[in-house]
Order: structure tokens, then C-alpha cells, then sequence
């Protein structure tokens, strides 16, 4: 073990000890824990209380099957898309119902601008006029480049509050769809992520009927037409099974979704992590005081 | 609880980020201090180390929004989701029994292991990264007279950007560096082992340091020109008898790299390629191995000197730029300087840098991701040659003094 004895233990612990005692156990150490103490108490104090709220979904076995009604997953495969593939071609649409712009209309229109913006009247008259305040930045960027700013809240900022409050986690081969939000208002992040959810999956189906209705349509046209009687027998299946789709589609179950678990709250709010502030913030000031005495003592080999 | 998995919380660049961030640095900074007291590191390295454990403060949402690496969240997502639910996002529980590791995965475990105060945002992985770069120099070190020349080395710019991210590049360099400098120590055992996480991390560098322990440990390659020419021979021929499965595996990267940087219609990547790609794909494919050594050689400069100033679309690029200039610099001047060109270890060790690099020629296709392969494969032989050029009397054989005639 001859390493051991170039090692020099004895030398090592009197270096260390040394460097306890001149730059650790001293009263400097003593104020930097107070000092971190009263610092992580202002932070604590200014921080915002943050909730989890989330809810738990899971792919609904409905889509998949008109999906191959519609033979939609065929010509993924034909293309090479992966998402019928791997099954989670409703959750990727139920996402973009659910982030559109249309599907914010729909709730702009149930007056929900109102309750994130104004003062919750449901009125259309007041909710279609609440005022809106430009940073100061946009209202030069639209004076130079001379276009003009709304003047009113509208479908499009609640389109960007959805966007940015809630988040959507598919765990990898879990199968199914976490959608949550950091909020300090639970109860009414609770309630709006409850109507997000259920107006995303009835704007899929709505959207749905009525494109088999407009199919219907326009295949009755092709049948008065037709006289080919392979033709007529195939556009009469496409009838069947757009009416059949409708059918499923008429009713109250979800479509793209189930819910496993409603929107729910954490019990204590995630944010601001009490214990991490206090111990970060004690580690920081005590290795910035040895740090600074370190300095001061090696100042010249330092430099 | 079905849904009650972990999620990261983004912090952006809040008060809250700044103070869980400056807490890891201090619990990097204390034990550098105590290093330094004991004597192992110079004053240049006490401070220039406490800059680079400061430097993931500058990076991420400093200087730029971690999203230009997007690949981070991946990394902190994994690692926050093993550390909080014991559980992991990339993998289920069979193909962790079934040893069938997956790349973020591991990375996020090894990473994970590193004893930091918080594991809070996107950038404390960085902070992992730094403790084992600065575990590596000081064993790096300590083959050298010079401290302060192997100092300049882990003051690469590169270097220092990949290790302020929470990316696994920091894994591949600290491994494939243990991996080269003890393999001309002849000390083989550990690189056999090392093999193994490698090929799980960056499966080309496992291929390319493969080859260069076949070339070591078995045809003893680095010995003399003879055994050296034995080997050329032997691979030579190995690649005609299996031309065909090797032209299979770089047409594969070769199309993948191409689909995966295709942009087309709004849409990106290989979501854009099943859609727009071009038709032809056979015309992207390399026929014979004649076509794929000229290929190579004729993108070999382009891929030593991106990215080009044609391609500069970001603040790094110049920088990277320049960097690669310096790089080369370096290389030719160590070389060079040292008469290295008659030390039958540098030329496999050159050798095998070349084939490496001539496969990222082949394969290349998005500037930055292939600026940050080449860093990875460039920089752990750069430090093999530096070891090779300063021990060269001691341990390894010149070239003339195996000839016949001597």
C-alpha cells in the first residue's frame, strides 16, 4: 500500500483542520446563516402560492374505431405516420382541439374572458369590451412599424392562456394524458380546466358530425348519378357508415377522451418550496462567506 | 394515484431558479476550495475552475433559453422523474430488467448520482456534468508536468458550452477520454468495461473506440509500421467482404440525419420527410465503397471547418467557428512540434480519428447537432495526442526504431 504513505494523511487532516478553522468555525459563518435565514423568510414572503392542479386522461376507444371507419389510420401507415400506429392519434387531436383557436371562441363565447379577465359578468356586451393593457414594448413596436393594437380582450388572449397554463404529459407506454396547470386560484383553475377539457372533446365531435353530414351529402349526389351498380353499392356503404358514425357520435360519452381522473388540486400548493429556499439559501450565504474569507486571506496569490 | 407522477416545474429564469442554481455552484466551489488547500490544484485551476462551475448560470436562460437545446428537459424531466418516483418517463420496469437501458435513461442515472443540493430545474444537470469534467482533469493531470497546459484544454469553449447543458455529450467525452488515455497506457481492462455504457450513450463512438481497441489489443497496431500495415490490410479487406451491410448502416444514418433535419410546408423532421421527402431516396444512398471514400474525403474539410460562415444562423456559430480552427490549430501544432508523425501510437490514434470523422463526413447533415459530434469525437483523441506528446519517451515506441535497417 505504498500509495497510501505518499498520500500523507497526517499533512492532509492538519491542512483541512487548518482550513475549518480559518475560514469555516468563524463568526462570519454565524452571520451568513442569519443573514440567509432573513433572506429566504423576504423570499418566502414574496413568493406567490402555486397549486398542481391536474387531471388524468385517458384515450377513448370510440375514436380509434371510427378512425378505421374512416380509414384514416391506413393511410397514415400508407404515409408512414406513426400515430395510429402507436395509438395515440386522439390524444394528438384532442391536444390540438384543444390549443385551437376555434375551440377558444367557443369558450370566449361561454364568457370564460370574462372570469380570467374582468369581473366575471357573463354578459356579452361587457366581456367583448374589457379594456386591455400593452406593455410598453408593444406599443412602440406597433407605433414604428404602424399597425394597431386591440383595444379589448379577446378569443385570441384566451387562446395563448390555455396554451400557457396548462401543460399536456403523455407518459411514455403508460397510455394515457396528464394535462395540469401551476395556479394560485384553484377552485377556478379547477373548474375552467374541467369545461377546457369537455369543449375540446365536443368541438371534435360537433367538427365530426358535421363533416359526415357534409359526406352524406355529397354522396346522396353521387348515388342520384351513378349507374354503375359496384359504385352505387360502395357509396351506399359509405352512407351506413357515416350515418352509423353520427349515431355513435349523438350522445353524451366522450369521444376523443375518458377521464380517469377529474381536474384536482394538490393538497399543499408546489410552489415556493419552503425547505429548498431555506437550505439553498443557507449553503449559498455560508459558501460565499468562507469564499470571501478565502479571498481576503489569499488575496495576493490570488492575484 | 394515476396521475400523480412528477412533473419538472419550470422556473424559467426566476429568483427561485437563480437561488436553487447558486446553491449546487456553492456545493461545487466549497470542496474546490478544500482542493485547492490540499494542494492537488494550482491557483489558474482554483479560479478557472470556479468560473466553469459558475458558467451553467450564464448559459441557460442567461444567455439564451435552454430551448435552443431542447434535448435538456428530456434529460431533467428523466432524471427528476427517477429521483422523486423512483420511476422512469423513457423506460418501463421490463426493459430496465432486461438490461435494455435506454440513452436518456442512463444518462439521467449516472448524472443522478452526482450528491448536488437540488435537483430543481433544467440546469442543475449541468452541474453534474461539471463535477465529473473536473473529476477527469484532476486524474488527467496528473500525467503531465505542466498543470496549467492541461488547464487550457478544459478552457475549450466547447467544452465548456456542452457541460453547462444537461446533455449526455459531457458523459461520452469524460468516458471515450478514460477510455483512450488508458488504452495507450496499455491498460485494457477498463476500456473493455467502458465499451459497455458507451454503447448505450453514443453508439458511433462505441463503434469508432471499438475499432481502435481491436486495432490495439489485437493487432498491437500502435507497436509499428508493420503490424500498423497488417491491420490497414485486415480491415481493408473486412470492409470489402461486408460492404454491402456497411453501406446498409451508413445509408440508414445517412437518410435518417437528412429526414430528421427536413423542413418543409411548415412541418419539420421525419414528420415532413413521410410527407414531402423526396421520392427518389435511392439517389441519397451511397453505392460502393469507392463512392464513399470520395464522398468522405471531399466533406471531411467541411465537417473539420463548420460550421461555415454561410450557415452562421446563431451568436455560437462564429465562435464554434473559429473554435474549429483552433482545434485543428492544435492538433497540427502538438504533432508538429513534437515530431509526432514518427510515433507509430499517433498514427493509429490519427488514423482511427480519421475514420471516425469520415463517417461523421458521410452522415452529416444539421450544423449544430454535427458540430457537437464532432466536438465529442475530436476532443477525447485531441487529449490522447496531448498524453502521447508529452510521454512519448517514456511509453511509447517511434517508428524508426522498429525498422529493420536500425
Amino acid at each position: 500500500m505504498s500509495f497510501l504513505k505518499n498520500i500523507a494523511f497526517k499533512q492532509k487532516i492538519h491542512l483541512i483542520t487548518d482550513f475549518f478553522y480559518d475560514f469555516v468555525l468563524i463568526k462570519r459563518s454565524i452571520y451568513a446563516v442569519g443573514i440567509s435565514l432573513l433572506f429566504s423568510f423576504y423570499v418566502l414572503q414574496t413568493s406567490t402560492l402555486q397549486f398542481q392542479i391536474s387531471a388524468t386522461l385517458k384515450e377513448a376507444g370510440f375514436a380509434s374505431e371510427d378512425k378505421n371507419i374512416l380509414g384514416s389510420s391506413a393511410a397514415q401507415a400508407l404515409l408512414g405516420g406513426s400515430g395510429g400506429a402507436e395509438g395515440d392519434g386522439s390524444f394528438k387531436d384532442f391536444i390540438s382541439n384543444m390549443r385551437s383557436y376555434a375551440m377558444a371562441q367557443r369558450m370566449w363565447r361561454q364568457g370564460w374572458g370574462s372570469k380570467i379577465y374582468g369581473n366575471g359578468d357573463l354578459n356579452a356586451e361587457y366581456f367583448n369590451a374589457i379594456p386591455k393593457n400593452h406593455q410598453t414594448s408593444s406599443k412602440i413596436a406597433a407605433f414604428v412599424l404602424g399597425y394597431d393594437l386591440s383595444e379589448f380582450y379577446s378569443a385570441y388572449d384566451l387562446q395563448s392562456y390555455i396554451i400557457r397554463s396548462f401543460k399536456v404529459a403523455k407518459k411514455r407506454s403508460s397510455g394515457t394524458l396528464t394535462v395540469s396547470a401551476l395556479k394560485s386560484n384553484k377552485d377556478f383553475t379547477i373548474t375552467f380546466m374541467n369545461a377546457v377539457i369537455l369543449e375540446a372533446d365536443k368541438y371534435a365531435k360537433e367538427t365530426l358530425i358535421k363533416k359526415s353530414n357534409e359526406v352524406i351529402a355529397s354522396t346522396y349526389k353521387q348515388l342520384a348519378t351513378s349507374k354503375n351498380s359496384s359504385i352505387s353499392s360502395a357509396l351506399g356503404n359509405t352512407i351506413n357508415s357515416e350515418y352509423y358514425k353520427i349515431g355513435r357520435l349523438e350522445n353524451d360519452m366522450p369521444f376523443l377522451i375518458d377521464i380517469i381522473d377529474p381536474p384536482h388540486s394538490s393538497e399543499y400548493p408546489v410552489q415556493p418550496n419552503i425547505a429548498a429556499i431555506i437550505y439553498s439559501n443557507l449553503i449559498i450565504f455560508f459558501v460565499f462567506s468562507v469564499l470571501l474569507s478565502f479571498v481576503q486571506k489569499h488575496k495576493e496569490d490570488l492575484w | 394515484m394515476v396521475n400523480e407522477y412528477f412533473r419538472i416545474v419550470n422556473y424559467g429564469g426566476s429568483l427561485e431558479y437563480y437561488i436553487f442554481e447558486l446553491a449546487n455552484f456553492s456545493a461545487l466551489a466549497f470542496p474546490l476550495l478544500i482542493i485547492y488547500k490540499l494542494g492537488y490544484i494550482n491557483t489558474n485551476s482554483l479560479i478557472a475552475w470556479l468560473a466553469i462551475f459558475f458558467s451553467p448560470l450564464v448559459f441557460n436562460y442567461f444567455l439564451f433559453s435552454p430551448g435552443l437545446f431542447g434535448d435538456q428537459f428530456m434529460y431533467a424531466r428523466e432524471l427528476i422523474a427517477q429521483k422523486s418516483t423512483l420511476d422512469s418517463n423513457q423506460m418501463n420496469s421490463s426493459l430496465w430488467s432486461s438490461g435494455q437501458i435506454n440513452s436518456v435513461a442512463l444518462s439521467a442515472k449516472v448524472l443522478g448520482l452526482i450528491p448536488l443540493p437540488n435537483f430543481m430545474t433544467v440546469t442543475a444537470l449541468a452541474f453534474s456534468n461539471k463535477l465529473i469534467l473536473f473529476l477527469t482533469f484532476l486524474w488527467f493531470k496528473r500525467f503531465f508536468k505542466n498543470e496549467n497546459e492541461v488547464l487550457l484544454f478544459f478552457l475549450i469553449p466547447s467544452l465548456v458550452l456542452y457541460s453547462s447543458m444537461a446533455l449526455r455529450d459531457t458523459l461520452v467525452v469524460v468516458i471515450s477520454v478514460i477510455f483512450i488515455i488508458n488504452l495507450i497506457r496499455g491498460r485494457a481492462l477498463l476500456p473493455i468495461f467502458l465499451l459497455l455504457p458507451l454503447a448505450t450513450l453514443k453508439i458511433q463512438m462505441f463503434a469508432i473506440l471499438s475499432l481502435y481497441l481491436v486495432a490495439h489489443l489485437i493487432f498491437q497496431a500502435h507497436r509499428g509500421k508493420y503490424l500498423f500495415s497488417l491491420f490497414i490490410s485486415i480491415l481493408a479487406v473486412i470492409i470489402v467482404m461486408f460492404e454491402e451491410t456497411i453501406l446498409a448502416i451508413i445509408n440508414l444514418y445517412r437518410v435518417a440525419f437528412i429526414a430528421e433535419n427536413f423542413v418543409a410546408e411548415g412541418l419539420r423532421s421525419y414528420q415532413a420527410w413521410h410527407l414531402y421527402g423526396p421520392e427518389d431516396i435511392k439517389s441519397l444512398e451511397i453505392n460502393s465503397m469507392f463512392e464513399a471514400i470520395y464522398l468522405a474525403v471531399l466533406k471531411l474539410p467541411i465537417l473539420l471547418l463548420m460550421p461555415m460562415p454561410w450557415n452562421w444562423s446563431n451568436l455560437f456559430f462564429p465562435l464554434q467557428s473559429l473554435e474549429s480552427c483552433l482545434l485543428i490549430y492544435l492538433y497540427f501544432k502538438l504533432s508538429f512540434d513534437n515530431k509526432m508523425y514518427q510515433n507509430s501510437e499517433f498514427i493509429l490514434l490519427t488514423f482511427i480519428l480519421l475514420i471516425g470523422l469520415s463517417l461523421y463526413a458521410l452522415i452529416m447533415a444539421n450544423e449544430g447537432t454535427f458540430v457537437r459530434y464532432r466536438f465529442a469525437l475530436y476532443y477525447p483523441f485531441l487529449l490522447g495526442l496531448l498524453y502521447i506528446a508529452r510521454n512519448s519517451s517514456q511509453d511509447t515506441k517511434i517508428f524508426h526504431q522498429k525498422m529493420p535497417s536500425k
